[in-house]
């Protein structure tokens, strides 16, 4: 009787379908780059507080900034250089030998969209619109030392200089990321009123840049369309940017992304199930550039202030019971780079230039059984382990296998699966004892690492830790210009965080973009989102 | 004129009498929110280096810095003058957002109720005149398959052989192909702005996107339609009018048609409105699994995130949706069986 069903159903759809079915416009589709995704971008501006990450990809499609991250190769994968920083509004950058100036020669030939020239004005405003309202760049800009209007002063039309208190090592990268964005002056202040002097709540819907791509339509939740803007030239070899729209349009549903792509539908995809994107790299069909995201980290975290966790004892016996290779097949299907398994032979941290670094963390249930019984508790104890429902997808076999695990040295676990606004709210407010996490560095140098996820009380310091000697080498590393002095004090750090154990890293996960055969480019960026401006079609 | 008159004053009774019920409603949808766990401002304030700063800005921009008694005050006071807020997970205000998002998910609730009633109505028919048989056994299993099948199961698997296997549909994302433009806004209904405009293809675009979704969502429907229209016509089949027919020896077709069904589908009609109500509230995973930029899937990623205001809006806009529905089918019922609007 199905087959009476589907047959008559089949039958209705086929001949609607059949009727409709438009042809195919494949004039505009060649030059158009088709993405979808499963958020939305929610603002045009990156500063508003709220800003998604699609919000941010946008962001450094029509807006420049001063510079802009070079490339690197890791295993095969491009990825974003941290440490190769080159000019983008600024046709080049000095760097005083003291380290405390910085001055940019702007390129001459640079346009806003509507056709005014950028000048040094516009830097100037911009920048202190980035530093002096309530915008999110006020705190990103902060971990550069760049914190006043007064640091920004304009030398002529197109000479620009910026003064550091301290030399600081991620004053250049900050000017790079999304926030800092180049705004037309004289555009934004003819909407800026008294109570908004920095025309917040008009550049939420409108942009007044000079990037690579203009807006041609908006439709939060829905489809943003970029038209390419020609006269940019800021790309490899002085080009415009390769494709002469990009769409990109919001799917909810990954299964149906998938789809599309697969089909041809859609050009590329960066947010597919794991399975998703191991099935169509099995296939073939497709291009699959799976890069492990160097800068983020998957932790097992704990309130290294509550009982029982605030006992090291403790925390060593569950990093002895995690059952590492089950979990990281589990959730991720070994898409990513993992970061136990290691081995430290003398006990010390092999390298101190970097973090995170893989930890001699194996499964040993013996070990984790004498670590309890040295903790003053031999049968164990109960607690919850909590992880959001929107990374159900990876927590969840996570967390059965840890639950399972930890059950066989006699901690019973509990698991609990918060919405992710109440999820936020408990680890805002440091209530939760046993969770999984996942971080993200925009700026990922190992004391950048150590500073925002290790210290003080802040919402980010996920493990509540409060280590003396890892407060005092983070804040001395920031500051640290002698490379061999910086690699020790890192190394102190990488050591000293093994033995506290304060959180144990898991892996890195895959960043799977998967495109179809013919695009050409994909470098993986900073914020994980696409920089269109990378690619092209063969 | 007098029964014109007659059904308008009940009309406006009937309205005035619901105006309580939306303002509870109004009233618990606050309270529920707040009583929620889970702090939006901490949510929103998520990004790489978001601070207390960052979190007190976005309770301000909110409002909730304000104890919550005068949150609701200034809040009625909104609702007023037709300010709904504003939506942190878009970004725009509440009421805009539900204005260019409603007619997307009428459109798609107007075609799978009409494509549910086209189908269920002969199926239960069928099912009553041929009663124990086996057509009568086929209905009951559709309409078990119907209810028992979840919508996004249906959907996903619609999309897998339409779209994935056999490539008739186009891709299952949003009203209208990404490449065809869209036609001057006049109603928001696109079958019908493009019609407007004269641009067949376009409307041929809008509706072949519109097939899959729709005959999801009435695949869901049906049952409840189907039953009600069996049993309606089972009491009708036998109940004296009919009898009565028959005796007179009036044509089979007569007695069915104009005696039994026209007497069966006053129950129809009701449930239709009440399914109608429901749909557009449970077109959530449709919306979903098709993209489709409704009010339904729009109100689930505001109460994911525990932004407020849409989901308050969205409430609201149910509600009134639900009076008005009654409305109608009060009005249409009073027409139908004028005994009923002699009261």
């Amino acid at each position: 009787m199905t087959i009476v069903r589907t047959g008559w159903l089949a039958a209705a759809l086929l001949t609607s379908t059949a009727l409709l079915a438009s042809p195919a416009l494949a004039q505009t589709r060649a030059e158009t780059l088709r993405h979808v995704t499963g958020a939305a971008i929610n603002t045009l501006d990156p500063n508003i507080p709220g800003s998604t990450r699609e919000a941010f990809g946008l962001s450094l499609l029509t807006y420049d900034r001063l510079l802009s991250f070079g490339r690197k190769q890791i295993n095969g994968k491009w990825v974003f250089d941290l440490d190769s920083i080159r000019g983008e509004l600024a046709e080049s950058y000095t760097v005083s030998p003291d380290g405390l100036k910085i001055s940019f020669n702007l390129r001459k030939d640079a346009k806003f969209h509507d056709g005014t020239p950028v000048t040094a004005e516009d830097v100037k405003w911009s920048l202190d619109r980035e530093v002096s309202a309530n915008v999110l760049g006020k705190g990103q800009l902060l971990t550069g030392s760049l914190t006043s209007p007064d640091q920004f002063k304009i030398i002529d039309a197109h000479t620009f200089e910026v003064t550091l208190p301290k030399p600081d090592k991620l004053a250049l990268a900050n000017l790079a990321v999304v926030y800092p964005v180049i705004i037309n002056s004289k555009l934004a202040k003819s909407h800026a009123t008294a109570e908004d002097p920095w025309a917040l709540n008009w550049l939420k819907d409108n942009t007044a840049g000079s990037g690579a791509y203009i807006i041609e339509s908006y439709k939060p939740g829905e489809t943003t369309i970029l038209r390419r803007n020609p006269d940019w030239n800021r790309g490899s070899a002085d080009k415009p940017a390769s494709f002469k729209r990009i769409i990109t349009q919001t799917v909810p549903e990954a299964a149906t992304r998938a789809n599309l792509v697969e089909k041809g539908d859609a050009d590329i995809v960066i947010d597919l199930q794991a399975t998703d994107a191991a099935d169509l790299e099995k296939k073939g069909k497709l291009k699959v550039v799976s890069t492990p995201q160097y800068n983020s980290i998957t932790f097992v975290s704990f309130n290294n202030q509550m009982p029982p966790f605030d006992k090291i004892e403790v925390r060593r016996a569950i990093a002895a019971a995690l059952p590492y290779d089950d979990m990281f097949k589990a959730a991720l299907f070994g898409r990513g780079a993992p970061l136990y398994g290691a081995s430290w032979p003398d006990g010390k941290a092999p390298t101190g230039e970097v973090f995170p670094i893989p930890q001699p963390l194996k499964t040993d249930l013996a070990e984790a059984k004498k670590q309890l019984a040295a903790a003053g508790l031999p049968d164990g104890f109960s607690t919850t382990f909590s992880f959001n429902v929107g990374q159900a997808g990876t927590a969840e076999p996570m967390a059965a296998l840890l639950k399972e695990s930890l059950g066989k040295v006699g901690i019973k676990v509990d698991i609990q699966k918060l919405p992710d606004a109440q999820m936020s709210t408990l680890i805002n407010e440091k209530k939760l004892p046993f969770f999984t996490e996942g971080i993200v560095a925009w700026l990922p140098s190992m004391d950048y690492f150590y500073r925002n996820f290790y210290i003080g009380p802040i919402r980010w310091n996920y493990a509540s830790l409060d280590d003396a000697k890892i407060t005092e080498w983070a804040q001395a590393a920031r500051f640290e210009a002698d490379k061999a002095k910086y690699a020790a004090l890192g190394k102190d750090l990488n050591t000293r965080h093994f033995e506290l154990m304060p959180q144990i890293p898991l892996w890195q996960p895959a960043q799977d973009a998967v495109m179809a055969s013919s695009i050409d480019g994909y470098v993986y960026q900073f914020h994980r989102q696409i920089d269109f401006r990378d690619l092209s079609r063969k | 004129m007098s029964q014109l008159s007659i059904t308008a004053k009940r009309a406006g009774w009937r309205f005035a009498s619901s105006l309580p019920a939306l303002f509870g409603v109004l009233v618990f949808t606050f309270l529920l929110m707040r009583v929620l766990p889970g702090d939006p401002a901490v949510f929103f304030a998520s990004g790489p280096t978001a601070g207390k700063e960052e979190i007190e800005t976005i309770r301000k921009q909110m409002g909730l810095d304000k104890p919550v008694p005068e949150q609701l005050l200034r809040y009625l006071g909104d609702i007023g003058t037709g300010n709904l807020g504003r939506s942190l997970t878009t970004g725009q205000p509440v009421l805009s957002d539900l204005k260019s998002r409603l007619p997307a998910s009428l459109e798609l609730t107007f075609s799978a109720l009409l494509i549910a009633l086209v189908t269920a109505v002969p199926l239960g028919v069928a099912a009553a005149l041929r009663q124990g048989s086996g057509i009568d056994h086929i209905v009951r299993f559709i309409c078990a398959l119907g209810v028992c099948v979840p919508t996004f199961v249906s959907g996903l698997l619609l999309i897998y052989v339409f779209y994935y296997l056999l490539g008739f549909a186009p891709d299952p994302t949003g009203r209208v192909d990404i490449f065809t433009s869209p036609p001057p806004l006049v109603t928001g209904f696109l079958l019908i702005d493009f019609a407007l405009a004269g641009d067949w293809e376009g409307w041929r675009a809008a509706a072949s996107q519109l097939v899959l979704p729709a005959f999801t969502m009435a695949l869901f429907v049906v049952a409840p339609l189907a039953r009600i229209t069996r049993a309606a016509m089972l009491a009708s089949l036998g109940s004296d009018f009919v009898r009565t027919a028959r005796s007179l020896g009036l044509s089979r077709r007569k007695v069915i048609v104009t005696y039994a069904l026209r007497n069966a589908l006053l129950p129809v009609l009701t449930i239709a409105g009440i399914v109608f109500s429901t749909m557009l509230g449970a077109n959530v995973l449709v919306e979903k699994v098709f993209s489709w930029p409704g009010v339904a899937s729009y109100a689930l990623d505001a109460l994911l995130s525990s932004d407020y205001a849409p989901v308050q809006g969205f409430v609201l806009l149910m509600a009134s949706i639900f009076v008005l529905v009654n409305l109608t089918v009060d009005v249409l019922y009073g027409i139908a069986d004028p005994r009923v609007s002699v009261e």
